[in-house]
């Protein structure tokens, strides 16, 4: 049985071409390919600029920091962005040990990230 | 307010503190004198009771934290137990469940103190089916292990995090299927946890598992790559790791220190 996540899309305001996408539960090896999936059927529908709210995100590991780099760099081949907000200090910490906060756009509050796509 | 103490027979540095009712400004005197009385006798270490407290003021918390001080101060401590949620909600906003170690009941803390100030480390092990899908709740139930123990919510999550990545790693470098075992022991003492893992190796493997073992460098991350980190993290959020690779299988050892 894969971990619990739950991807719920919103829209963002002044942004139509753009996805605020919260992520509620944990990331890890068993549920990636669904949150591949899901992610990248928003950029073959053309939507390339995704700011990721992690504020109910409890847990990811490697795996999971995987395919956000993946993310992260996808969108920005596209002209877009892959934008994270809201990340709790265990979660924070992992992404660190990494090495990967400079890889990733990481915003303390959901609403610099959205203000950083203007 | 109403207050009782009650003595533990096998514990004799031990007194369990009974509030009931509404914790207002009117009981400050009233706790900060039983304060004083527990900080001149033998007690170093209570517990209090808030199963039945109703509502609770910032000037009564106050006097608790005051009387942890003291109380860590002659080499023991001051600890919450049996907390309502809005009770329980309400010290949180104030900060305070960063503060006091909180306990479902009474029972619970009196185990965490015994066991903390016991010497024989406790064991676990478990052995579950070579599957991907197994691993999540295992990782969960060594974090919640850990957490019963006394370890903080921190420690534990880099311990589940650790537990997770190495039998992540058992389960894909060796062989897979129910019928295949994968083997985790974890040694828990106060200051530290040791976490075995065994899997079965498969022949088929053997190149994959050399690729993993290969020395990571975190400075070498790159976007591109999608996985092959996992290795890296264990050896950052661990005190001690160490790979031994057999015919039969391959065992990982990782020592974990206490940080908080």
């Amino acid at each position: 049985m894969e971990s619990q996540i739950e991807l719920v899309y919103e829209d963002i305001r002044g942004h139509g071409h753009a996805k605020l996408i919260k992520f509620i539960g944990d990331l890890d090896a068993t549920n990636v390919e669904t949150v591949l999936e899901k992610v990248c059927n928003l950029f073959n529908d053309g939507i390339y600029t995704i700011i990721a709210d992690f504020k109910k995100l409890r847990y990811v590991n490697s795996t999971g920091l995987g395919i956000l780099l993946h993310f992260s760099k996808s969108a920005r081949e596209k002209g877009g962005c892959f934008k994270i907000a809201n990340i709790n200090e265990n979660v924070y910490e992992i992404i660190e040990i990494i090495g990967a906060t400079s890889l990733l756009e990481i915003y303390d509050e959901l609403s610099e990230a959205i203000a950083a796509l203007e | 307010m109403i207050i009782e103490t009650k003595e533990v027979a096998a514990l004799p540095n031990t007194i369990i503190v009974q509030l009931s009712g509404e914790l207002d400004f009117e009981c400050i005197t009233q706790i900060s004198d039983l304060f004083i009385q527990i900080e001149k006798s033998d007690k170093n270490f209570a517990i209090v009771d808030l199963t039945a407290v109703s509502l609770i003021s910032s000037a009564v918390l106050g006097e608790l934290m005051g009387g942890r001080k003291r109380l860590i101060e002659k080499g023991g401590d001051l600890v919450l137990a049996g907390l309502k949620m809005d009770i329980r909600t309400k010290l949180g906003l104030m900060g305070a469940t960063k503060i006091f170690r909180i306990f479902s009941d009474i029972r619970s803390a009196l185990n965490s103190y015994k066991w903390e100030n016991g010497s024989h480390p406790e064991q676990v092990k478990i052995s579950f089916p070579s599957n991907l899908n197994i691993v999540p709740p295992v990782r969960q139930l060594v974090s919640r292990i850990t957490k019963q123990k006394g370890y903080g919510n921190r420690d534990s999550f880099r311990i589940e995090t650790i537990v997770d990545e190495v039998c992540n790693n058992a389960v894909e470098h060796g062989k897979q299927g129910d019928d295949q075992r994968i083997n985790l022991q974890l040694q828990i003492d106060p200051d530290k946890v040791e976490i075995d893992v065994v899997n079965t190796s498969d022949p088929d493997k053997v190149e994959s598992l050399k690729t993993l073992l290969h020395p990571h460098e975190i400075g070498e991350i790159k976007a591109e790559e999608k996985r092959g980190r996992g290795l890296a993290l264990i050896k950052m959020l661990s005190d001690e790791l160490s790979v031994n690779c057999s015919e039969s299988g391959t065992s990982v050892h990782v020592k974990k220190k206490r940080e908080e």
